[in-house]
């Protein structure tokens, strides 16, 4: 606050707060209807479905699946321009883009080991850029502000493509077979399945005379019901990817939105900050989860025992 | 089922919509895979391979450095040693020349000497022939000045000398 750029900065950031505190509605429920109409704010509209732009045949090109669009063409320009001229000494956007990979490297390598951190490294990565810049680029300014009319609405052109449920379950479900497809080819597919369908107790194999009958009995029923808790918990796991991103990045717009609508201006610049760090945490959760998950697939179950 | 159903389109899952998004992340991942991720891990790996050749050909470059101050060490520490040798082996020669150069000196003078003697003494009997005769023809004149009569020359002299003979003055040697 030494400096007198710092102190103006702060005075106009306080009247930015106040005049926003006066004109936005907690202010209208006060004085009434003595605000301008021009510089109201309006109430935002709150939709969890994402509005359709156009109808491609039997797909609807939604404002999400355009932000999508536009999230993927701007990862591959960047590390399709930055790998594009790669020199020993990096130069530019070579930096940025090794850093991110370098750093996405050594933490798969950390939850999944050396080899398997490899293997696992571009579903990861792909998954972690992917959400990570759904949740930024929707907070860039303009980007929800840009609009097409239609039947007398305006719609926007992009929403972040995390919020619609679409994005998140597709993404899942991606986690999902790569899980299931690694679990596979380490293990056996036999093995793996053994995971979900536990009738080693039945097996002849291991039977220990009429003795330990009814030991086995009751130890192989345990056995069949945890198989199953095991196979619920995999199928569980896909709606929890699902809801946990949707659900987070869904109350971020929104909380954004609303603190817009209530105080506006300056206010909600606070919330953009904490969505940096949301988007942030939700990719690297999604990323971490499905590394977590592909290296329990990965383990031969015995040794767990 | 018809609330699941009603639960998902309330939520805005629709499976066209769905199939697009699952398309465009395996195509986002492939094409992220083939033109990023692929060349920038090379690329690390290549990084982190040339780093750590360079800095095991450093390792050598100190060992062979370290091995070549020892060689350069022991060599001077030769040269010293061989030079030390040469001193040693000059200084002996020098000596070797010096007494040498003495003895000779030595035998010269001693010839000088001898050489000198030997003239001194023929000088000697040089100057004592000479006076003899000198001696004789004085004694010869003075004999004729006293007997006043000229004796042959050459008998008196041959009579002198048979004097001097038998008298034993003057022996010769």
């Amino acid at each position: 606050m030494r400096k007198p750029g710092c102190l103006v900065l702060f005075i106009i950031a306080i009247v930015l707060i106040i005049s926003g505190l006066l004109i936005g509605p907690l202010a209208k429920s006060f004085i009434g209807e003595g605000v301008p109409e021009f510089i109201q704010v309006q109430q935002p509209h709150i939709e969890l479905k994402p509005e359709t732009i156009i109808h491609a045949g039997i797909l609807p090109v939604t404002n999400t699946l355009l932000a999508a669009l536009l999230t993927t063409v701007t990862l591959l320009l960047i590390f399709g321009l930055a790998a594009r001229k790669m020199s020993i000494v990096p130069r530019g956007l070579q930096n940025l883009v090794e850093m991110i990979v370098e750093g996405l490297l050594s933490f798969a390598e950390g939850v999944a080991g050396k080899e398997n951190g490899r293997r696992f490294f571009p579903l990861f990565a792909t998954i972690f850029l992917f959400v990570i810049a759904n949740a930024w680029l929707s907070l860039v300014p303009l980007f929800g502000a840009i609009g097409v009319e239609e039947h007398g609405t305006v719609l926007a052109l992009f929403r972040g493509a995390n919020t619609d449920i679409n994005v998140p379950a597709a993404l899942a479900i991606m986690s999902f077979i790569f899980v299931e497809y690694w679990g596979i080819r380490s293990v056996g597919f036999f093995p793996y399945m053994s995971k979900f369908v536990r009738i080693s107790y039945f097996l002849p194999k291991n039977f220990k005379g009429i003795k330990s009958l009814g030991m086995n009995l009751v130890m192989g029923i345990i056995d069949l019901f945890v198989g199953a808790i095991e196979l619920l918990s995999e199928l569980i796991r896909l709606v929890s990817f699902t809801f946990r991103l949707f659900g987070n990045m869904t109350a971020g717009e929104i909380l954004l939105l609303v603190s817009m609508f209530l105080i506006p201006w300056v206010f909600s610049d606070l919330f953009y900050g904490l969505e940096l760090l949301v988007g942030l945490i939700q990719a690297l959760i999604f990323g971490g989860l499905t590394l977590v998950f592909a290296t329990m697939a990965v383990t031969p179950h015995g040794e767990e025992h | 089922m018809e609330a699941i159903t009603r639960l998902f389109t309330e939520l805005g899952i629709n499976p066209p919509l769905l199939i697009a998004q699952l398309v465009n992340f395996s195509l986002l991942l492939v094409l992220m895979y083939l033109f990023g991720y692929k060349k920038i891990l090379a690329m690390l790996d290549e990084r982190s391979r040339r780093v750590k050749e360079s800095m095991d050909r450093a390792e050598e470059v100190k060992i062979q450095a370290a091995k070549a101050e020892t060689a350069f060490k022991e060599k001077v520490g030769e040269a010293r040693a061989e030079s030390q040798a040469i001193i040693k082996q000059a200084a002996q020669l020098g000596e070797t020349l010096k007494e040498e150069a003495r003895q000779e000196a030595r035998k010269e003078a001693q010839s000088l000497l001898d050489r000198s003697r030997g003239e001194i003494q023929k000088e000697r009997d040089e100057s004592i022939n000479a006076l003899r005769r000198e001696f004789a023809d004085i004694a010869i004149l003075a004999a004729e000045k006293v007997i006043e009569e000229r004796l042959d020359k050459e008998s008196n002299k041959k009579l002198l000398d048979k004097v001097l003979e038998e008298s034993g003055w003057l022996k010769k040697e």
